[in-house]
């Protein structure tokens, strides 16, 4: 090594310091971006990276539709490479506090997705739990403060709902600020609330999720983590039919076991009580009657009563006057009797009168039938004395028996009257006695019959009584059984319902359905990660552009370096050095300044550029850690390794050329650039038009070509880099009005619930058009689906409206191509842009759609709409008819309003979820101002991008005014020399700087435009199409800082200019 | 008072530790219209006296008058001024814009200058009536030395000062140039000051002065100053 070579190397760097510092400053800028940019997508997934394996966050989540059991967990256990199964708990539920109503997600504590405890401590107790710091901030509450969560009606999941706040928490599953959706409140849930697993009242877990063996050892979302997820998650897969079923067997058995017990004991208790009823009917029924045949009994014995009685007392009457009749009859009896008696007396005495006349007539006859006899008896009497005697003995005899009779017929006579006129007599006796009798008889029967009537009637009246109060107790007997039967009616009916509902509900249950997600259904580490992707895809361009111009203007400047040393080149030439040797200064001197420069702009980049980029989307993320800056090597070694090249082989390319020559030419000055004319001076009517300095600005223009060139690109990038940084910045902050303003018109969107018939439907829509503030509500009915072919697949909304017409009063169509409004065509259907493009579709072509029945088909494509947020697929609803089996329903209002302000909507929206018909409310403003703070953010990316674009340039210019003043130097002595002023010999350069900016803008604008759409292109996301917009002002701001930084180099470019040595400058040999 | 007037001049320069007294108390005197003629060894201080004269340099002790004015105490921009109004320079190695034409570099001088005259008839006077529109690169060294002594003359400047302006040129060109000066002092009445370590060509003076050790060690006043075509060397 040949020492004095090393040492005017050294000394060369102290002397042209300024040379070395800017291109030093150039490997800065040039490695510091390239590794800065280039290492801060890396930094970022390894900040979450650090952060998900800190806090064992899941590599797979399982949820089901129906919930997932130990014997889910068990299954997933025992599949290949998976590690741990955590069965966890989550619900959303509302927290009222001060009026205001919170949706909050309650989660457990577990050894998964662990979340980190910012203040206080964890919930030891079943009454305890974390929140976030933006719900204390939100609501005014404090560590220690309770809140009390709202009772769920259909399952309760927490045994203790007044919870005390413990402590402040951040979530891994939660980075952004997307807290997800539920169908509570206003539809989003606001934050999340962490509980001890001990107040958790649930037998089946919400969702399962899973660590993986090796998961450890890969990087999150590198390709060999998703890979091994994937692979996991497909076996997963192969048991998910079969745990499906097991789970819905579970599930239904247990359900329909329930349903028969409660038919049972319905159907049970229906007839008990149905029978019951009956009783009591019948019992009332048979009371009726017997109320009945108590009335008829005694109406009927009131009736014989009265009959029995009236007939008593006629007999009565009738014996009373019989009595009296036949007193009367005994009187004239009596009389008669009496007088009969007397005349019997009068007979008798007569009779009496003539027995003793027969009596003593008897006697006559008797003596002279006794003398007869006794003159018979003497014997001698003769036969005829005796037959005379015999003839009047039989004379006396038949007189005797006569007069016998006689008297016996008159004393039977007497005794006949005599007995006649005893029994007569006792006849009357008997009679009055009878009377009497009878009389005293009646007289008793009378009284009987009083007493008897008196006490039949108080007898009746009792029954009467009796039976009134029957019937009225019968009546209320019959009330009260109405009311119960109307009780039991309504009961069982209820009850009938509540059964109906069950068999529903049974029926109901769908054979669940597992979702299998990874950690990029999470939507805040999904989007990091996509963000992470398009700082990727925007570290590639940008460090290109730099590099492109730090190689170029390094180039400029060591080219000068070697011109400007050319005799010492020729000397060491002469001398005898060989080529390398004398190369070997310029490879020190640029190896050190690239080596030095680029070391520090690693140790810079890497460190300042992923920070400041992670700290901004912190903004987004509030809950990520503290980046984690890794010196990624690779980029920072490649970046280096680039710009040494650039830089290195810039220095050997010229030194090389200028060896060519043999020494003597190389000792020789080398001759200036010759005078030239230019083109412009052959065309004399422009040429001669112009004055001198003109002229003299644009022959020295043509004469530094090079440097002319390098100015207009190192201008025209700059340019180009600070138009795309705005240009992105208005394409982003574009794609909410675009998207919420131009092409959405509707101010917000309801979401039917699906249990709605067509009448609740419209009740919901007549509310809406009630509203004085509603202008238009439009049926639709939209379902999330996949756009499909070969290579990839799109989520996708597609959207039938109930009215072709009236979609397009709330969502314009407008042609991508001519924007044109378009009409949405019966056959056809119209697709987002977004989608076309990826899907490599174009008007005319079909594509295939999937999801709605589960069925794929393929529809032509009308026309491709202008979108940007998502996918959409419009059809009208004759396709869907003529697609689908499943019949039209619609499920979402697009509702737009008059103008109202965010708080009337949101009134809206809470009277209408108050309503319970409704599932969902989403207010286009609401959307619109969380996706603002999104992609806002981005804006600093866009600043950082800014600035160094100016940073940039500002280098660039500045050397390349360095040296331009270096090579023109004698020529600036010289005019200064002649006296030109300051001013003047600054505009002398300034001049050509000026022509060379605004030529150099010119064509950045029109670079910038071109390679904002290549940014836009590059680093736009699959879900969102960047607006392809550039506002005139982020035109004027690219010209305003391009020429600021042009200003600035120039005024320092004044300064050298005043200091130019006229003497030494002029002095030294050409 | 002469018309300019050195008085106690000293210029040092500070390399560093070292300081270097290029002048010290350098006293002379040139009066109007007369055609000085510097010599002395290199490092004699000639060029710093010249330096200073012609504005581009400033004095660290002493005082310069030019035409009653006082240059020595002139700031910036009157120094500037008195460049492009009183002064014309002509070096060595001519300093020709090479971007620009003969006439135009003629122009860069006029443009700036109240009294220039017109440069065409400058040059033609310096005899390049024919040679106007090429650029210097297609131009000889003399050609190109009378280039730079139009582009000084043409300002019509009380001072033309002329840095060893034959040092780069063969004799007969030399001996051309040296003419142009010599007739231009005489026929414009121009203060024409020449450096020239040449001591041959003195006699052309009216006066001479020789430097040595930084200072004007002698002054001669030449009365009969001889035509150049009379002076070989």
């Amino acid at each position: 090594m040949k020492k004095a070579l090393l040492k005017d190397a050294f000394k060369e760097i102290r002397t042209s310091y300024k040379r070395f510092i800017s291109i030093l400053c150039m490997a800065l800028l040039g490695v510091g971006f390239f590794a800065g940019l280039r290492a801060s997508s890396p930094d970022m997934v390894k900040t979450i990276d650090k952060y998900y394996k800190d806090q064992n966050v899941y590599d797979i989540q399982i949820m089901s539709t129906l919930g997932l059991t130990d014997d889910d967990i068990k299954a997933i256990q025992g599949i290949e490479n998976v590690d741990k199964v955590y069965g966890t708990y989550s619900e959303d539920v509302l927290i009222n506090l001060d009026n205001k109503e919170y949706v909050s997600k309650i989660m457990t504590v577990e050894d998964v997705n662990k979340p980190v405890v910012v203040e206080g401590n964890l919930p030891e107790n079943k009454n305890e739990c974390l929140v976030e710091q933006s719900f204390l901030t939100r609501t005014n509450k404090n560590i220690g403060d309770e809140i009390v969560v709202e009772p769920n009606e259909e399952n309760e999941l927490l045994q203790e709902t007044t919870l005390k706040i413990v402590g402040v928490a951040e979530s891994p599953v939660y980075i952004s600020r997307e807290r997800g959706n539920t169908d509570l409140g206003a539809g989003t849930i606001d934050n999340f609330i962490y509980v001890d697993k001990e107040n958790i009242d649930s037998d089946v877990y919400t969702e399962i999720y899973v660590t993986l063996k090796d998961s450890q050892k890969y990087e999150t979302s590198s390709n060999k983590y998703e890979d091994y997820v994937e692979e996991t998650k497909n076996k997963i897969e192969e048991i998910k039919d079969e745990r499906e079923k097991a789970r819905y067997d579970e599930v239904i058995g247990k359900a329909k076991d329930e349903l028969e017990k409660a038919e049972k004991e319905f159907n049970e208790q229906k007839t008990d009580g149905e029978k019951k009823i009956k009783d009591a009917e019948e019992e009332i029924e048979n009371a009726k009657k017997e109320i009945e045949d108590g009335e008829k009994e005694i109406e009927s014995n009131e009736k014989s009563a009265d009959r029995k009685f009236s007939s008593a007392e006629t007999k009565i009457k009738n014996a009373k006057a019989e009595i009296s009749k036949n007193e009367k009859k005994l009187e004239s009896t009596i009389k008669t009797t009496e007088e009969q008696i007397q005349k019997s007396e009068e007979k008798r005495q007569e009779l009496v009168v003539n027995l003793e006349t027969v009596n003593s007539s008897l006697e006559t006859v008797n003596s002279s039938y006794n003398n007869i006899l006794e003159k018979l008896k003497d014997e001698n009497l003769s036969d005829e004395e005796k037959a005379i005697l015999n003839a009047q003995k039989e004379e006396l005899e038949k007189q005797k028996t006569t007069l016998e009779k006689n008297q016996k017929d008159l004393k039977a006579g007497i005794k006949e009257i005599e007995n006649q006129v005893n029994s007569a007599d006792s006849k009357l006796k008997d009679a009055k006695k009878q009377i009497e009798s009878a009389k005293s008889e009646i007289e008793k029967q009378e009284k009987q019959l009083a007493s008897t009537k008196s006490s039949t009637y108080a007898q009746i009246n009792s029954a009467k009584d009796k039976i009134e109060e029957s019937k009225k107790e019968l009546e209320d007997g019959e009330k009260e059984l109405n009311e119960q039967k109307e009780e039991f009616n309504s009961k069982i009916d209820e009850a009938e319902q509540e059964l109906i509902d069950a068999k529903q509900e049974v029926e109901d249950i769908n054979d669940p359905e597992w979702y299998i997600l990874d950690r990029n259904q999470n939507s805040g580490y999904a989007s990091y990660i996509q963000d992470t992707e398009s700082i990727n895809n925007l570290s590639i361009v940008f460090p290109i552009v730099f590099f492109a111009i730090a190689a170029l203007v390094s180039l400029t400047s060591m080219t000068r370096m070697v011109e400007e040393e050319r005799q010492e080149l020729g000397t060491l030439k002469a001398l005898g050095y060989n080529k390398f040797h004398i190369m070997l200064k310029y490879l020190i001197y640029s190896s050190l300044a690239t080596i030095i420069g680029g070391v520090i702009g690693i140790f810079i980049g890497i460190r300042l550029i992923p920070s400041v980029i992670t700290k901004m989307y912190k903004m987004m993320y509030t809950t990520l850690p503290d980046p984690v800056i890794a010196l990624n090597s690779d980029n920072s070694m490649l970046g280096l390794t680039i710009i040494y090249i650039c830089i290195v082989g810039a220095t050997i390319y010229a030194i090389v050329k200028e060896l060519s020559n043999k020494p003597a030419i190389l000792l020789r000055p080398k001759a200036p650039k010759i005078g030239k004319r230019v083109l412009l001076e052959r065309i004399t009517p422009i040429w001669r038009r112009l004055n001198f300095s003109q002229k003299v600005t644009i022959r020295n223009i043509f004469r530094y070509k090079k440097r002319f060139l390098m100015t207009i690109i190192g201008i025209c990038g700059c340019t180009a880099l600070i138009l795309t940084g705005f240009g992105l910045k208005d394409s982003i902050s574009a794609i909410l009005p675009n998207q919420y303003e131009k092409v959405f018109k509707y101010d917000f969107q309801v979401t039917l619930k699906s249990s709605l018939d067509d009448n609740q439907k419209e009740e919901v829509i007549t509310e809406l058009t009630n509203n004085s503030g509603i202008n238009k509500v439009v049926e639709t009915y939209m379902v999330a689906g996949t756009a499909i072919n070969e290579e990839c697949e799109e989520d996708i909304q597609i959207v039938v409206p109930d009215n072709t017409e009236k979609l397009k009063e709330v969502i314009n169509f407008y042609d991508v191509k001519t924007d044109e409004v378009m009409d949405l065509k019966t056959n056809e259907v119209i697709v987002s842009d977004k989608l076309a493009e990826l899907l490599d579709i174009e008007e005319g072509d079909t594509i295939k759609l999937e999801g709605i029945d589960d069925t794929t088909k393929e529809v032509k494509v009308s026309n491709i709409t202008e979108n940007y947020i998502s996918h959409y697929v419009y059809m009208s609803k004759d396709l869907y008819d003529s697609l689908y089996e499943e019949e039209y329903k619609p499920n979402v209002l697009l509702v737009k309003d008059n103008n109202l302000t965010k708080e009337q909507e949101e009134e809206i929206s809470s009277k209408l979820l108050d309503g319970g018909k409704v599932s969902g409310v989403s207010l286009n403003e609401t959307i619109m101002t969380t996706l603002d703070e999104t992609l806002s953010s981005l804006n600093y990316v866009v600043v950082i991008l800014i600035i160094s674009a100016g940073l940039l340039a500002f280098v660039v210019l500045y050397n390349l005014s360095n040296v331009n003043i270096s090579e023109r130097i004698r020529e600036l002595a010289t005019i200064k020399v002649l006296g030109f002023y300051d001013k003047e010999v600054y505009n002398y350069i300034s001049r050509e700087t000026v022509l060379l900016t605004i030529i150099g803008i010119a064509l950045g604008l029109v670079a910038g435009y071109f390679l904002n759409y290549y940014i836009i292109g590059t680093c736009e996301i699959n879900m969102l199409r960047f607006a392809k917009v550039i506002h005139p002002l982020s035109y004027l701001y690219a010209i305003l800082i391009t020429v600021a930084f042009t200003l600035i180099v120039n005024a320092i470019t004044y300064f050298a200019l005043k200091k130019i040595d006229m003497i030494s400058s002029l002095k030294s040999v050409e | 008072m002469a018309y300019i007037e050195f008085k106690n001049v000293c210029k040092d320069y500070v390399m560093g530790e070292v300081t270097i007294h290029a002048l010290m108390n350098t006293n002379l005197s040139i009066e109007k219209g007369e055609l000085v003629v510097i010599v002395g060894p290199s490092g004699a201080g000639k060029t710093t006296a010249l330096n200073i004269l012609g504005g581009m340099d400033t004095v660290t002790r002493g005082k310069v008058v030019v035409d009653g004015k006082e240059i020595s105490r002139l700031k910036n921009r009157d120094m500037i001024k008195y460049r492009r109004e009183d002064i014309g320079f002509v070096f060595q190695f001519y300093n020709l814009v090479q971007n620009l034409t003969a006439l135009e570099n003629v122009e860069l001088a006029t443009q700036i200058c109240k009294n220039s005259l017109n440069p065409i008839d400058v040059l033609n006077k310096v005899g390049l009536s024919e040679r106007k529109n090429n650029f210097p690169s297609q131009l000889s060294g003399g050609e190109q030395q009378r280039v730079a002594i139009a582009r000084a003359i043409a300002k019509n400047p009380k001072l033309l000062l002329c840095d060893e302006p034959t040092g780069a040129l063969d004799y007969k060109t030399g001996k051309q140039i040296l003419k142009l000066l010599q007739d231009t002092a005489r026929k414009e009445n121009m203060t024409v000051i020449i450096i020239t370590h040449n001591a041959a060509i003195a006699p052309m003076a009216d006066k001479i002065i020789k430097f040595k050790n930084g200072t004007a060690e002698d002054i001669i006043i030449n009365e009969n100053p001889k035509p150049i075509e009379e002076i070989e060397w």
